[in-house]
Parts: structure tokens; sequence; C-alpha cells
């Protein structure tokens, strides 16, 4: 019998591992593999943290809030801004604007701007980026969003003289250019860029995929330099993180915080023009009966709902806007918690043949904002309360669009979809064309007469305009009732006490770095 | 050895095909992405013009072919999401899971030798009762919840270090800590099994009354026939690692290979889905060959014989 020494791997049973565990730490004590190291926070950078990494930085998809958080108004600008507070249109690399014609605007535009590039800006580049965007075929997400199918004629008068000229009459123009941030005559015709080249005060300095992004100011910026010579963006998804983040000083300010976060005193409230509602499909028993729609309204606790739920930092909804934006209507008080109401047209509308025992699909969106499902679980329950059979159907994102935009889910009876609209516009029309004509991307129904009534709002002007979608609103409670409204939500960015900076209903999607800094 | 190593990596092209193949049809299967990728007031044409642009029009069969062809050009497409290219996304996240993985796993091998050879040195014991505790405790600790726990006691409270991120050397210790508890809990119940086995045999014995000291008797004899468990659960567990620790990388913002799956499953983005996961599988296949090699090292009886004519 042979000694066991004899064979080569008894010595090294405890070694290999040793020795691996040696090499590892020696590898992983550089870094991570596609990451660099991270200075800590130095005084003259202001430290985001974002709850997802931007897909892109593309100025033509910054109406997506991944996107346009960082790079809207810091690296590109747009010709017209909203100002968030006034919801007035201001000047930005357009000083004036009007129209000039029933179809056509005109628009004058700054002088002495460049580019981060060193090119100048002039009515070529906005109407550049204005083809780009809204006729080519890039797909831009802007596109969609804001001009739909329609192209626009755009024309280069002089150096600082633009003309837009609309298919239709368009009195909301001005404003659906807000939405368009401005590039140079040399960026991609045939692709999308994801680093820009803008006119902001900040340029970009680097992308560590995955890891960080970083800005610098710009020092040939038209405007007022900002306090901040550096912004770093990093994300993480869980919200708890990025409110440690804030507390234990590794981020200065932190977007879309919970209020189970806890974050005390580091937390600041704002509105973010988000309205939480339920729609409900008329096309299906017994939600096709409009007493059956009232008695969902009643029998939904919305004041409990934002006590208990949220802290009382929301605000009951009767609308789908909130206040601030073109065409709500403050008169409009949110249907009273009245269950026994909603019993009684429920055995109404039971006593008339309504088959009030066929099931109801609540379909909600998983994790779409902040206690969703204990929203959901309460819904589910205070509905049965109320005589009606519901089922609680959580879906994750891309299942849950097959319920929320057209072409609909087919064969599901009746849903009541939960959808969260924001409003970042500031007119109603981008809330209404979507969610109350007949045919809306986002509307289970309407009646010709209500149709009329938005299109005529569409159409109007100033008074008129604010006042035909109060109308739309109110009409909408009392005679169509496709929602239940349930709250017009409010946003909380975590904030460092070293920095000032006072969030507004756009900072969610436009986070304007050049409006932060040092607190004294 | 190199003959075993060449029918190994053979029989592994089927199943890789097999996954290449899934991965593509059960993508397939989740819809049209449109939806995610377009205004939610996205007009017909719109959606459309999407579809046509990222060859989603095509027949299944079209699209397959010319994803296979991409696969063996190593093109993988672009991401529908950010518009980089999807191998190279997949690559730069997965040597980042891969550290994090391998640290893991050789920290955890360790320990769990250390505790559960003292464990079985005698077996009910104090050592032993203790081990047993702190390793069933570990194994059944929700790592979303120890890491929030982490992060809440060392990060927030102690300050010792960060709350997440990648940024230097003490950004490691939470995720680590985090992964490590559930192999360590495992791989302790398992080695120690196997010594109490081990140490119980004749050839211990007779080693013992040869005068061969404690230390020398549990490493040099009884270790090296009680590793062969623990090295098929530390295989498998490390398998899982591979995939993606999808709870860690999500809560401490790791930018490795499970979180990119799963936000590219979430995201219908299919070219990326399809590398990541192709990308993964090769070196699952491949990491089962090294557990396997790491057999015939330690066991004569399974290595490969090579009879010579």
């Amino acid at each position: 019998m042979t000694s066991s020494s004899k064979l080569p791997f008894q010595a090294t049973a405890l070694r290999w591992p040793a020795l691996a565990a040696v090499a590892v730490f020696g590898l992983s004590a550089c870094s991570v593999a596609n990451s660099d190291s991270a200075g800590g926070g130095a005084a003259d950078t202001v430290r985001v943290v974002l709850g997802q990494e931007p897909p892109t930085l593309e100025a033509c998809e910054s109406n997506l809030t991944s996107t346009g958080v960082v790079v809207r108004s810091n690296v590109t600008e747009p010709l017209i801004e909203r100002n968030p507070q006034s919801g007035e249109l201001e000047p930005k690399l357009a000083t004036e604007w009007k129209a000039t014609s029933n179809t056509e605007w005109t628009l004058k535009l700054r002088e002495g701007v460049n580019f981060q590039d060193g090119t100048p800006f002039n009515a070529e580049a906005a109407a550049f980026t204005i083809d780009r965007a809204v006729n080519s075929k890039l797909g831009c997400n802007v596109e969609g969003y804001v001009f739909g199918d329609a192209d626009l004629d755009v024309k280069a008068v002089d150096a600082t003289t633009l003309t837009v000229t609309t298919p239709e009459p368009d009195p909301i123009l001005p404003l659906r250019l807000s939405f368009l941030e401005v590039v140079p005559t040399s960026t991609s015709t045939t692709e999308k860029v994801r680093e820009p080249i803008g006119t902001g005060p900040y340029k970009i300095d680097s992308w560590d995929a995955g890891q960080k992004i970083s800005l610098s100011s710009w020092d040939g910026y038209w405007g007022d330099k900002p306090a901040y010579a550096k912004a770093e963006y990093q994300w993480r998804s869980e919200s708890s993180v990025r409110a440690a983040m804030i507390t234990s000083g590794e981020a200065d300010v932190a977007m879309g915080l919970s209020p189970d976060d806890n974050i005390g005193d580091l937390g600041v409230d704002y509105p973010n023009n988000e309205t939480v509602a339920l729609r409900m499909d008329a096309n299906e028993a017994p939600l096709n009966d409009i007493r059956i729609r009232q008695a969902v309204n009643f029998a939904i606790d919305k004041e409990g709902i934002v006590n208990s739920l949220y802290q009382g930092k929301h605000q009951v909804a009767a609308q789908l806007v909130p206040e601030g934006i073109v065409g709500h209507n403050s008169g409009l008080k949110g249907w009273p918690f009245d269950l026994e109401k909603a019993k009684s047209l429920v055995a109404e509308a039971k006593a008339d043949g309504v088959d009030t025992a066929k099931q109801i699909s609540l379909v909600v969106r998983s994790a779409q904002f902040p206690k969703i499902t204990e929203l959901a679980q309460v819904l589910q329950e205070q509905l049965s309360q109320a005589g009606l059979n519901v089922k609680l159907k959580m879906l994750e994102t891309s299942q849950h669009l097959t319920y929320q935009v057209r072409p609909f889910a087919e064969d599901e009876g009746a849903v009541a979809l939960m959808t969260q609209h924001g409003n970042q516009a500031g007119d109603a029309a981008f809330t209404v064309d979507q969610y109350m004509l007949s045919t809306g991307a986002q509307s289970y129904f309407g009646t010709p007469e209500f149709d009329a009534m938005i299109r005529k709002a569409d159409a109007a002007s100033g008074d008129a305009r604010q006042k035909a979608f109060e109308e739309i609103f109110a009409y909408q409670n009392d005679k169509v009732v496709q929602f239940a409204h349930i709250s017009h939500q409010t946003g909380i960015l975590g904030k460092a006490k070293s920095v000032s900076y006072t969030p507004n209903s756009s900072s969610g999607d436009e986070l304007r770095i050049s409006e932060m800094t040092p607190a004294s | 050895m190199l003959t075993y190593l060449r029918k190994r990596i053979i029989s592994s092209a089927l199943p890789l095909v097999v996954v290449v193949v899934g991965v593509f049809a059960l993508a397939r299967m989740t819809g049209n992405p449109a939806s995610l990728y377009l205004p939610l007031n996205a007009t017909q044409q719109m959606r459309d013009d999407f579809t046509a642009r990222n060859g989603l029009d095509q027949p299944l069969l079209v699209q397959m072919a010319d994803y296979f062809g991409g696969v063996l050009r190593l093109d993988f497409g672009q991401s529908l999401r950010t518009g980089q290219d999807a191998a190279a996304m997949a690559l730069r996240a997965f040597p980042a899971t891969l550290q994090l993985a391998a640290t893991t796993m050789v920290l955890a091998v360790v320990l769990a030798v250390i505790v559960g050879c003292w464990a079985a040195l005698k077996p009910n014991g104090v050592a032993d009762r203790i081990s047993s505790f702190i390793s069933m405790a570990a194994a059944s600790i929700p790592d979303f919840w120890l890491a929030i726990v982490g992060i809440w006691i060392f990060a927030i409270t102690l300050g010792w270090v960060p709350t997440s991120g990648v940024s230097g050397a003490s950004a490691w210790v939470l995720p680590i800590a985090t992964l490590l508890l559930r192999p360590f809990g495992v791989l302790v119940q398992i080695v120690r099994g196997s010594m109490v086995s081990a140490l119980s045999e004749p050839y211990i014995k007779l080693a013992r009354s040869r005068g061969a000291g404690e230390l020398r008797v549990v490493t040099h004899h009884a270790l090296r026939n009680a590793a062969a468990p623990a090295l098929t659960v530390a295989g498998d567990l490390t398998v899982g690692l591979v995939n993606g620790a999808v709870v860690v990388e999500t809560i401490f913002g790791w930018p490795g290979i499970g979180k990119l799956m799963i936000d590219s499953i979430l995201q219908r983005d299919f070219a990326v889905l399809q590398a990541a996961v192709l990308l993964t599988a090769v070196a699952i296949f491949a990491l089962n060959i090294l557990i396997d090699m790491g057999y015939a090292l330690l066991d004569a009886r399974v290595r490969p014989v090579t009879v010579k004519a």
C-alpha cells in the first residue's frame, strides 16, 4: 500500500482554494471588469442617482423620461420652453414667435449661440432639427408623442428666421415645438445618436455604459454659467437604495423616491403631474351599464387611500389632469365615497337584468408606481363590497400594454384597467385626444357628441380652449364615466443638505442642473 | 484528456443549438415589442414602420435564418433599446458577473471547508451544533432582505462601506457578503456530512494508528475523499451565480449579465437577450467541463482511460 502523500493532489487540498482566493482578490481589488473607479463627491460636482440608465441620450427621444431627465436643458435646448410653474411658453433658442397665417408660424431665433462642436446655431439648424425629428424615417419617439403622422413644412427664411407650416391649423404648435431639442446639421439623419451635441450649458464628457454618465459645464454657453462645473449620473433600480445613497452622502439628488423610503427631511415633495385612475370598458357587461361605472366611483374611498397608503401626500382626483394644466376644471370635485349608494346602483342595475355577477378584471401593471399592489388590493376589496365580482390581474409592462393601448386584448370580458397618466405637455389636448376620443389610443369608448366637443376644443385657443376642455372633463364625469379617478400623485426627490434646488412638476422629465446651486 | 475534452465540446454543440433556437422562439412568442418602444398614442403607420424597420414583419423562419446567419458571423444584431451592438453589451456585462461569482464561490468554498471540517471532527459536539445553526440560517435567509438590511447597517448606520456601486474594493463587500451566505450554508452541510463519513473509514483509523496528526488526517486523507460531493454542489451553485445574481445586481447596481437579461426580457430586447443567453450558456458548458476535470483530478476512478493499441 502506497502512502497517500505520493498523490499529487493531497497537499493541495486546501491550497487550491486559498491560491484561487488570492488570485480572485488580486483581480477584484482592481475594479469591476467594465467600470472605472468613480471618485467621491467633489464640491464642484453634483451627483444624481436615477431609477434607470438612459437607453440613449438621443435628442429626438428626449420626451422619454429616462432620456430627457439627463439631456433636456442640460446638453440640448429647445426653441421654446414651457415654464413648469406658470405653464407659460418662454423664449429659449427662439426669442419670439407668432402665427403668420392659419397654418403658418414664424419664429425669430436667438443670435450668438453656438453648438458644443463650435458650429453656429441658426435657422438652418432649427429647420434640420424639426425635419430630422418629425419628417424623417428615424422613428423618433417625439414624433409619435407630439406630432403624429402629420409632416411639417419647415423653411429657413434667413439666418434667424424660421417658418413652420402645418397641414391643419394648430393653435398649440409652439407648445409642440417645446418638445424638440435642437441639434446641429452634422447630426446623422440615418441613425439615432447616443451622445448628442447641443447648445446647452453642459456637454457630455463620458458615458461608462452600465455605470455612470459625466457632464461638464461648457465654456461657450450663451447663457449664465451654471454653479456646478460637473454633473455625474448613476442609477439604481431600488428606490430604497437611491434614498440610502442620499443618507450616506454618496449622492446629492435622488429621483423617484417612495414614501416608504423614510428619508425624512432629505425628501422634497413636488407635484409630478401624474394621475391615477381606473379606465372602464363599457363595451362589456356589467361595465356597459353606466350605473355600474358610477357605482365603481362611489365605492372607492379615495380619501382613505390617499391618507393611508400615501401619507396624505397625494390629492384626490376628479379628472385626468391636475391643476396647472390648460383645461383643468377646478370646479370638479371627486366622487364622494358612498358604499350604500354604490350598492344600490348595483342592485338597481341587477334588477334591470344586468349581469352584475359577471367578472370584472382589474388589470394592474406591477411596480408601475409605489404601493400599486396594495392599492390594487384595496380597490378589489372595495369594489367587491359594492357587490361586484372583481378579479385582480397583476401584469408586467408588455402584457399590460395589450390592455392599455389599441388594439386592445380581445375576449377578456369586462376590464377595469389601472392607468397612471402624466401630462407633461401642459395642455389637456395631450390627455383628452388619447383617453376620451372614441378612437383614442387609450380610450375604450366615446360618443359622437363627445368626440365633437373634443375636436372643437382641440381647435380652440385662449380662454375658449380652457373653457372647452373644462366642459369635456365635466361631461366625462356626468355622461360618459369611462374613468374612476383616484389621485393626483406627488413625487419625492431626495436632496442632500449641501445642494439647493426646488423641484417642480417637470423635474422628473427635465432635471435642470443649472438650477442647482451649492447650499450656503 | 484532449480526446475527452474534444468529445465534451462536440457533445455540447447540440444543446447550444437547442438553446439558440429555444431562446429565439420563446422570445418571439411574447409578441411584437412595438408598443414598448413607441409612444402610447403612436399611430398604426408608426407601428408598421417600427415592425418593418426591425425586420419583425418577416416570416418567423426568415427571421430565424437571419439570426442563425448572424450567430455564425458572431453578429447578434442591435439592441432595440439602446441601439448598441447586442454582443458588445453582453460581453461588457458578463465579466462583472464572472468576477462576482468567482470571488463569492472561492470564499464560500474556503470558509465552508474550514467550518465543515471543524464541525465533522466531533459530530453532535458544540462546534457541530454551532456550525449547523449558522449554515442552516445562512442557507435560508432571502438575499433581497439581507441586501437591504446590510445596506442599512453597514452603509447607512455604520458608514463602513458604500451602499452600492462598483467603485473601489469596499464596494465589493456587501454584494459578496450577500451572495456568499447561501452557498456557504449549503456547502458547510455537504462538507460536514462527507467528512463525517470519510473520518469513520478504516483508512483514517489506519492513518491515526500510524501516528498521523489530526490536521494531516483531515487535510491529507479525509478531505480529498470527501471533496467530490462538495465539488458537485459547488459547481451547481456556481452555475447559478454565473447565470446572473439578479437580485444582488439589481439592488447594488452591479452591471452584470443577470440584470441585463432580466431587463432584456422585460423590454423585449430580443437581440440582447439572445446574445446574453448564448454567452451564458457557453460559459456554463465550459464550467461543467472544468468541474468534470476537477472530478478527474480528485478521483482516478473517473479519469478518462486512453487505450493504446
